[in-house]
């Protein structure tokens, strides 16, 4: 029992990073139609970005300041919904009115730039951040091992979640968002003005990842030029599995395949753990293709 | 444009190309019998994605399964490797159809990202050595080289001939589908499915036939890649290489033998050139592919609109 509560306990860690991450691609399919393969890589830089604030100003003798750490999740955010704006400028919002896939190559050219920009700045290794950036303290609650990273992003994501949840569906800003993901026509013609609302959604979401991708730093301890992708990838089923487009189902979908994730590599095979995870993505895109809380969307005649 | 022109130019060029051995040097040769490996791929992948209109993103699995088909057939049965083509062929295919059956419903993302899935599982089947034959993440080594009537080909010339005798087969394949009835019912689906199906077109049936035609020719070209190289193993074959074949074809084109063929140049052929910027190639190529579909969304060389 204790065995099954710790591994909710670590699907839960991992679960809240996926949800915080997911909601960035759920955002802009919901309003551009458009899988942003380069949110990953934003993650990423997030984590490479607070790396370098801790490892700058923390001192040579490790421990950082509470305050230093602080920081780094606040240059991440920073820079992070920079980089995603910018994106939207250079990249996405000159094809907005062309075909889908050519923002789908567009996208992929941006995620391929990232990635490898951030390797020649940083270097193609594995970087490994400071002992004790964060506290190491754990909890024992009948033999389940609870640390204070977990504790941290567990509860920071499920109350990023809370305040972005409000944000869209009790401010005027967010009902604007909820329109322009329903029609974007409609929504202008109502004096909505979409283009700020996807600069806005470019600003969210990329924020949000840049702390889900400096917690995948924090919890692993290390951070690689090239593991946006899996991290990236793991986010958007779990987008896809609480039904793209829908925010509250890209939480949900985050900490069910996190939870999946940890009882199948648990339980089953932590070699196949990956294959178990796709193999899921497929079947839940054969029965219900728009996800847990998506809508069934008719057949256009 | 004329024409007249275009449509002679194609074979011209590819009667000179037989000539490459004879004329350049060693590098130029193995650097272009690539070029022709891949521009086999990428010429299935565009039948699959620009000519019936479906995204599939892990395209480089069939080249693979053609590839460690041959590998195994050769280094363990002593199956001569251009006979090994065939089942290469034929598995290839197979396994496109199979797996292409119960997704193709999925519309233009679910798709797509379906077909990553794919990708990813037929990667991990690889690296665990999943049946004791794939040889795990080092993959298979000592592959033979072909031979043609008892008369084994070793030199690289030699190579570089297979490859362009493959290529110009591939060529005239989509060039008489661009022209066939197949190939007209495979843009009916991509331009409207719905329009298709009412006019009695089986859409899932013609949909499984072009994927499962796309993974057999790739599956071709995995035979020669595996000789080539004398090595498979499953880095060769991962998601990133299906991205490119992805970007290759929406790069260059849909649809269009002179555009994928361009698009195959850009990405295979100009990094083998400027080898010493290897490690700026992909950063390079990702402002590239940006810069490409914002100025021309329709890709550097679109299939020409003809008037029907």
């Amino acid at each position: 029992m204790s065995e099954f509560c710790q591994q909710l306990v670590n699907g839960l860690t991992v679960g809240g990073i996926y949800a915080l991450i997911a909601l960035g691609y759920t955002m802009v399919y919901g309003i551009l139609k458009l899988i942003n393969f380069a949110h990953g890589d934003l993650c990423v830089l997030g984590a490479f970005i607070g790396l370098t604030v801790i490892s700058s100003l923390g001192g040579a003798s490790g421990s950082p300041a509470v305050w230093v750490v602080g920081l780094a999740f606040v240059g991440a955010v920073v820079a992070v919904s920079c980089a995603g704006v910018l994106l939207e400028f250079t990249a996405y919002r000159p094809l907005r009115s062309a075909h889908r896939l050519s923002a789908v190559v567009s996208a992929l050219g941006a995620s391929m730039m990232l990635e490898n920009g951030m390797m020649l700045i940083w270097s193609p290794q594995t970087l490994v951040f400071p002992q004790g950036s964060l506290p190491s303290i754990s909890w024992n609650i009948h033999g389940v091992q609870v640390t204070f990273t977990q504790l941290l992003i567990i509860v920071v994501s499920l109350a990023l979640m809370g305040a972005l949840y409000l944000y869209v569906n009790r401010t005027r800003f967010g009902t604007a968002i909820r329109a322009a993901a329903i029609d974007q026509d409609a929504a202008r013609l109502m004096g909505i003005n979409v283009n700020r609302v996807i600069v806005s959604v470019f600003i969210l979401g990329p924020a949000l990842g840049a702390i889900g991708g400096l917690f995948i730093g924090l919890y692993y301890r290390q951070a690689v030029f090239d593991m946006g992708w899996i991290y990236g990838l793991n986010a958007f089923i779990a987008a896809i599995i609480g039904g793209i487009g829908n925010i509250p189902g890209a939480m949900l979908g985050g900490l069910l395949l996190g939870l999946f994730n940890a009882l199948a590599a648990g339980y089953i095979s932590s070699t196949w753990q990956e294959a178990i995870t796709f193999g899921l993505l497929i079947a839940i895109l054969l029965v219900r293709p728009t996800g847990i809380l998506g809508e069934r969307v008719a057949e256009k005649v | 444009m004329n024409t007249k022109i275009f449509r002679w130019l194609g074979p011209v060029v590819w009667v000179a190309g037989l000539a490459v051995p004879f004329v350049l040097g060693a590098n130029w040769i193995s650097i272009l019998a690539i070029f022709a490996i891949y521009a086999v791929v990428a010429l299935s992948q565009d039948i699959v994605l620009g000519r019936a209109g479906m995204f599939d993103m892990g395209h480089a699995v069939y080249f693979g399964i053609g590839a460690y088909v041959t590998a195994i057939l050769n280094t363990v049965y002593g199956v001569p490797v251009l006979w090994s083509m065939i089942p290469a062929i034929i598995t290839a295919a197979l396994v496109g159809g199979l797996l292409a059956a119960p997704i193709v419903k999925l519309r233009g993302d679910y798709l797509l990202v379906a077909t990553i899935g794919i990708s990813q599982i037929f990667h991990l089947v690889m690296v665990n050595n999943v049946g004791g034959v794939t040889g795990g993440p080092d993959g298979i080594f000592g592959i033979g080289v072909p031979s043609l009537f008892g008369h084994a080909i070793m030199s690289q010339g030699g190579n570089f001939l297979v490859d362009w005798v493959l290529l110009g087969l591939v060529l005239l394949l989509v060039n008489n589908l661009e022209h066939s009835r197949l190939g007209r019912v495979f843009r009916y689906l991509k331009e409207d499915e719905l329009a298709a199906t009412t006019l009695g077109v089986n859409a899932r049936y013609y949909k499984i036939l072009a994927f499962a035609l796309g993974a057999g020719v790739a599956g071709a070209a995995g035979t020669l890649f595996a000789s080539q190289l004398a090595v498979v193993s499953p880095g060769a074959f991962v998601f990133t290489e299906s991205v490119t074949l992805f970007a290759i074809v929406l790069v260059g084109g849909q649809a269009s033998i002179p555009g994928v063929l361009l698009g195959t140049v850009l990405m295979f052929v100009v990094p083998q050139v400027f080898r010493e910027l290897a490690q700026y190639r992909y950063f390079v190529f990702g402002i590239g592919m940006i810069v490409v579909m914002v100025i021309r969304p329709q890709g550097i060389w679109p299939r020409r609109r003809r008037m029907e």
